[in-house]
């Protein structure tokens, strides 16, 4: 038996000091044995439809179901506050509905990252060893977060029967808020990767190493927070219309009347959280836009002046559609309150207003012309077109149109109220008038740009944007004042609505989803042929940045995936639980 | 699958189509990807002047000015000149105490220094718009035209192989805030202001009558975007790279003071 003492002739004491030994020797080649091993900037090229594709997709595919994942718990929080504070069943089980299908998207959601990244790191390896040279930090933070984020998504689901009543309730609530917090930390932080690609810190060049930059340059670079707050409205919106497009399919498969009346209303709130929250997205649209010019004016003109500038015209028409069928669908829906139809006879105005700031819209500008099309036009631009492409015309069209849209919306929630106070009258005329003075005021700003220099000209944009802001919620105000204790017309008639008017939700969730991915293909590709804005070069075949006819097919493949997808999730959801059916006829929301 | 299902597939597919069919009928435009320059240790003289002819009929635009056919802006380069030979055949004798590769890279940088005579001073430095190892490459196939290459890798400075290529040599920012004084320095070297500068391109004075400010705000940000009727053979020679060196506020305070000389 041993003595236990260790002795040198310990077989076990000389095998450790043997490799002590070597490790002494080998430390001085450490470094070089550590960089024995470095990544190639790319690995293998991907079958078919090459790298460049297949990251394309899949990461569109990811970020249209993220969009999905953190947009839906703001529409779940937000709908459960309501049944809360309004004493609203209906919205409390519209909520729980929505976060039972969250489950199934959300899995998706981390299939779809997990896959992005195993793609990012066979095909480009040389690019994400550099990006978590910057960034490893956060990426641990990120997966973390997940964590937090996938605990407090069962406990809300889960909870939601057990907390029901009184400070549970509200606890319950929390929950959903703080859902929404780590949804919105882990947008941040994916989002700081994306934007350093886009725009890095202006003191670095090709030759910096990624060790030698500091951390929250790169993290809180130049588009970050524009991003951050464009991307936090859009995904509101994205899951308004996702939940619209539900409801409507649900409708159009209804077999009784109390489920049609149950999904016309559910589509009727997604539509209304996507419409008005949509309203804003264009001014957050602005601040990233001018964040872009001031970070690099090269990089802006590539983007509005550009090779991309048919890209504009493109998104013109997209949100031109959007409006349309907004509007149409809220029209539709007069017919289906008592008292809707005196607003009808207005409609054919708001059409003639919508289209014309449509085509306004879509007047192209500083558009990148041969030397035929030149001469067609006698000059760089059209003589009489060029005029209304200038900001000042769209800025006065888009304005005009949002007006319109919340006109509807007023028409839509008056049709069915007859106010009671003793100063209706004059309420409703200084509503009116607050209507007419803002657009006069956008139609007057609009003109005068015309008369003044470039710089003072974009300073008219802030204040039309203004005046628009103002009244809304100056209108918004005085019409909650004036509807108190309205008397009703009669009850909204919900699930009489026309088929075709499910079929325009069909659209808007089409549309939003084709919007996302040439909006996602615009901001990655005013990137050129760098992967990191003038740093990382991209150097393999496909360095060049498409032309849109084929980044079109690519976005179409990527709605057609996502809507597939979506449509298996929905059907899954469909099957675990059944909702709780609204009354035909209830009051108005 | 339902008729109700095949509606909504119908409508689907007709969405995301005629999407997808605006977005290919209207031009199709895709980013350009600048040259690629090899300028490796390793080149044999042959690569350099290959790489050299390159560069001097295409992003050096050196053929704008120095063409074969008589009446030209500047001396003719490639064939006889006024009976003196090939540039190659006649460069080692123009400048006394200068090799032939000196004079010509020498020209090239500082292209005032050694006028020809007869010739107006218009010619910018090169490098604004070439990184060196692509000057150098230029320089070598000038001696080849007609005279022996002596320029090696051993002349090309230490810069990155793969040198930035035209129009995206980073510039220094510009630190000036006069939009007078950021014309003078950084406009005349190819625009004539006020009796001051080089006649290449248009002359600056009057140039607010003739353009808008949208006109002037594109012509520097994208040089190609915007030429004047007469100077089509000069697209090219603008450097594009002003967007990086100059901030929003210079942009415009030099868009502005363009715009009012009228």
């Amino acid at each position: 038996m041993s003595s236990g003492r260790l002795r040198w002739s310990t077989p076990g004491l000389r095998l450790a000091a043997a490799a002590l030994a070597l490790a002494t020797l080998l430390l001085p080649a450490a470094p070089l044995l550590a960089q024995a091993y470095q990544p190639g900037m790319y690995g293998g090229d991907f079958p078919l439809i090459g790298r460049r594709n297949a990251i394309w997709i899949v990461a569109q595919v990811h970020l249209m179901f993220a969009a999905f994942v953190l947009g839906v718990p703001m529409f779940a929080v937000v709908t459960e506050a309501i049944g809360i504070w309004g004493k609203d069943d209906r919205y409390d089980r519209l909520s729980k509905e929505f976060t039972r299908l969250l489950l199934v998207a959300y899995s998706a959601t981390a299939l779809l990252g997990g896959l992005f990244l195993f793609l990012l790191v066979t095909l480009y390896p040389g690019l994400f060893a550099f990006l978590s040279e910057i960034f490893h930090v956060s990426m641990w933070i990120y997966a973390a977060l997940f964590f937090f984020e996938s605990a407090t998504l069962y406990m809300y689901y889960y909870g939601w029967d057990h907390w029901k009543k009184g400070r549970a309730k509200l606890a319950h609530l929390g929950l959903g808020v703080l859902l929404n917090i780590w949804g919105t930390l882990v947008l941040f932080i994916a989002n700081a990767w994306l934007t350093f690609m886009m725009s890095p810190p202006g003191d670095m060049t090709p030759d910096t190493s990624p060790a030698m930059v500091q951390f929250w340059s790169a993290f809180a670079n130049a588009t970050w927070m524009p991003i951050n707050i464009h991307r936090l409205i859009a995904n509101a919106v994205f899951g308004g219309s996702i939940v619209a497009a539900y409801a409507a399919y649900r409708f159009l498969n209804s077999r009784t009347p109390e489920e049609r009346a149950h999904y016309d209303w559910m589509g009727y709130v997604g539509n209304f959280i996507a419409i008005a929250v949509f309203l804003v997205l264009p001014f957050a649209g602005y601040w990233l836009g001018r964040e872009i010019y001031e970070y690099n004016q090269q990089m802006g003109v590539t983007m509005m002046g550009g090779f991309m500038s048919w890209l504009w015209i493109v998104q013109a028409f997209l949100i031109g559609v959007l409006f349309l069928a907004a509007n149409y669908y809220l029209w539709l829906g007069l017919g289906r309150i008592p008292g809707g139809e005196r607003f009808v006879p207005y409609t054919k105005w708001m059409l003639a207003v919508l289209i014309l700031g449509f085509m306004v819209w879509a007047t192209p500008h500083s558009m990148i012309a041969d030397r035929d099309e030149l001469a067609a036009m006698g000059g760089t631009h059209h003589p009489f077109l060029g005029v209304l492409g200038l900001m000042s015309a769209k800025n006065t069209a888009v304005n005009l149109m949002i007006l319109t849209t919340f006109l509807s919306f007023l028409m839509y929630r008056r049709a069915n109220k007859i106010p009671t106070v003793s100063w209706a009258r004059t309420g409703t005329l200084t509503q009116g008038t607050l209507l007419a003075v803002c657009a006069a005021v956008v139609v007057f700003y609009g003109i005068y740009g015309y008369f003044v220099p470039t710089l003072v000209r974009i300073g008219f944009s802030v204040y039309q944007v203004l005046a628009v802001l103002f009244t809304i919620v100056a209108v918004i105000v005085l019409d909650v004042l004036l509807m108190r204790r309205a008397e009703s017309r009669g009850p909204i008639r919900w699930g009489e609505m026309p088929e075709r008017s499910q079929y325009a939700l069909f659209v808007l969730v089409i549309t939003f989803t084709w919007l996302m991915g040439l909006m996602g293909f615009a901001r990655s590709g005013i990137r050129q042929h760098w992967h990191v804005y003038e740093v990382v070069r991209d150097t393999t075949a496909q360095a060049a940045t498409p032309a849109l006819g084929y980044a079109a097919q690519i976005i179409s493949a990527c709605v057609v995936i996502f809507l597939l997808m979506i449509s298996f999730v929905f059907w899954i959801g469909g099957m675990i639980a059944k909702p709780t059916l609204v009354a035909r006829e209830e009051a108005a929301p | 699958m339902t008729s109700v299902d095949l509606k909504i597939l119908a409508v689907g597919a007709v969405t995301i189509a005629t999407y997808t069919l605006v977005a290919n009928v209207i031009p199709q435009l895709e980013s350009e990807l600048p040259p690629e320059m090899d300028l490796s240790a390793e080149m044999t003289p042959d690569e350099l002047v290959a790489i050299g002819s390159q560069l001097y009929e295409g992003a050096g635009g050196c053929v704008v000015c120095h063409s074969e056919t008589p009446g030209g802006r500047a001396p003719n380069l490639r064939t006889d000149f006024q009976g003196e030979g090939t540039i190659g055949s006649r460069c080692a004798d123009r400048v006394e105490g200068l090799s032939c590769k000196e004079y010509l890279h020498q020209s090239l940088v500082r292209p005032g220094d050694h006028m020809v005579e007869g010739y107006p001073p218009i010619m910018p430095s090169v490098e604004r718009t070439l990184a060196q190892p692509q000057i150098w490459a230029i320089v070598a196939y000038l001696e080849s035209q007609g005279g022996e290459v002596t320029v090696t890798t051993a002349d090309i400075p230490d810069e990155p192989a793969d040198a930035p290529p035209p129009g995206e040599v980073p510039g220094a920012a510009v630190a000036l805030s006069d939009p007078a004084e950021i014309v003078r320095q950084e406009c005349s070297q190819c625009h004539v202001h006020q009796g001051e500068g080089v006649q290449l391109g248009p002359a600056l004075d009057g140039i607010g009558a003739r353009r808008s400010v949208d006109e002037l705000r594109r012509a520097i940000l994208d040089p190609p975007s915007v030429v004047s009727e007469g100077n089509e053979e000069l697209v090219g020679l603008m450097p594009a790279d002003f967007g990086r060196r100059f901030t929003a506020e210079q942009l415009e305070s030099v868009v502005q003071y363009l715009s009012g000389l009228r």
